[in-house]
């Protein structure tokens, strides 16, 4: 049997909890343009209500991707790190290890969502998974983000995934 | 625009045309700014070194907007992209040229699987990546949803 022995049990107890309290926001068809053309992304869906109509929406569409960086309230300078980031709201998993690695993200794009959208995020810790690598042993780490829309419909999940040794 | 991609017009094997990026250092700014993240690693040289890097890093989520892209693209006014999981490999720096590339490994019914992913311009993997798709059938002149 492997030991979660990188994985204090306060930390186990934490799958299947939120990280975060719910974030509502409104999404603007002006900022979800920003960061289309920022990503030097020019689809018409997202620009031009008659493209998009054209192709059977009832208006522009925001670039889904943007969804996990809409909705963060707006921060003051002072609460940023060293290292430029805004200093974590959330609850913190404090496992084990040194560092922490981004490793991937799994979406699904449920319905589309439209400029002028207001959605709910929820984040869950969904998963503590310690493994044996060439390396030693590391976890991996996955949270789950839910967004719905004003109808309470799910138009996107979001998995990340992140490498802890 | 290009004429709409239809089911019928999908093999297995096919490869998808290459898309080729390549951010100035402008752009990683103007990407900071529409997603609010102040990270250092995206504008700050001398901090990046600090973290081991050799110069600014194009941020992971830019990389995920392009694979995004290169899909939707792919995908036509009225595709639809189902889903999207890509792994972060490998670190991308601006000013280098990075290419997209992708293949279909499956279709069934309307919907289309395929392989894709980002290279540097050394030809190495950063960001391998599976997607499904939604295309319409020739007969179908609008989208559901």
């Amino acid at each position: 049997m492997a030991l979660n022995t990188l994985i204090p049990d306060e930390a186990m107890a934490m799958v299947g909890q939120l990280l975060a309290e719910p974030v509502t926001g409104t999404i603007t068809a002006k900022e979800a343009q920003r960061f289309a053309l920022a990503a030097g992304d020019l689809n018409p869906l997202y620009f031009d209500e008659q493209a998009a109509r054209a192709a059977g929406y009832r208006s522009t569409l925001v670039p889904p991707i943007f969804l996990a960086w809409a909705l963060a309230p707006a921060r003051p300078v002072g609460e940023t790190r060293q290292d430029g980031l805004y200093r974590s709201g959330g609850r913190r998993v404090s496992l084990n290890v040194k560092r922490v690695m981004f490793g991937g993200e799994d979406w699904e794009f449920r319905t589309p969502v439209f400029g002028g959208d207001t959605i709910t995020s929820e984040t869950r810790l969904r998963s503590l998974e310690q493994k044996e690598g060439s390396a030693g042993p590391f976890v991996l780490q996955m949270t789950e983000t839910t967004y719905r829309n004003q109808n309470g419909q799910t138009v996107a999940t979001a998995i990340g995934r992140s490498i802890a040794r | 625009m290009s004429a709409q991609r239809c089911i019928e017009d999908v093999r297995a094997g096919d490869e998808l045309a290459p898309l080729m990026k390549n951010a100035t250092r402008v752009q990683l700014f103007l990407f900071s700014a529409a997603t609010n993240n102040p990270h250092r690693i995206h504008y700050d040289r001398d901090y990046a070194a600090t973290e081991g890097h050799p110069d600014v890093l194009v941020h992971g989520p830019l990389q995920g907007a392009w694979l995004h892209q290169y899909v939707a693209d792919w995908a036509g006014p009225l595709g639809r992209v189902l889903n999207l999981s890509w792994q972060n490999r490998g670190r991308a720096f601006p000013e280098r040229e990075l290419t997209f590339r992708g293949r279909v490994t499956a279709v069934t019914g309307n919907e289309v699987s395929l392989d894709v992913w980002e290279e540097d311009d050394g030809g190495a993997v950063l960001m391998p990546a599976t997607a499904r798709v939604r295309l319409p059938r020739r007969s179908e002149r609008a989208p559901g949803d």
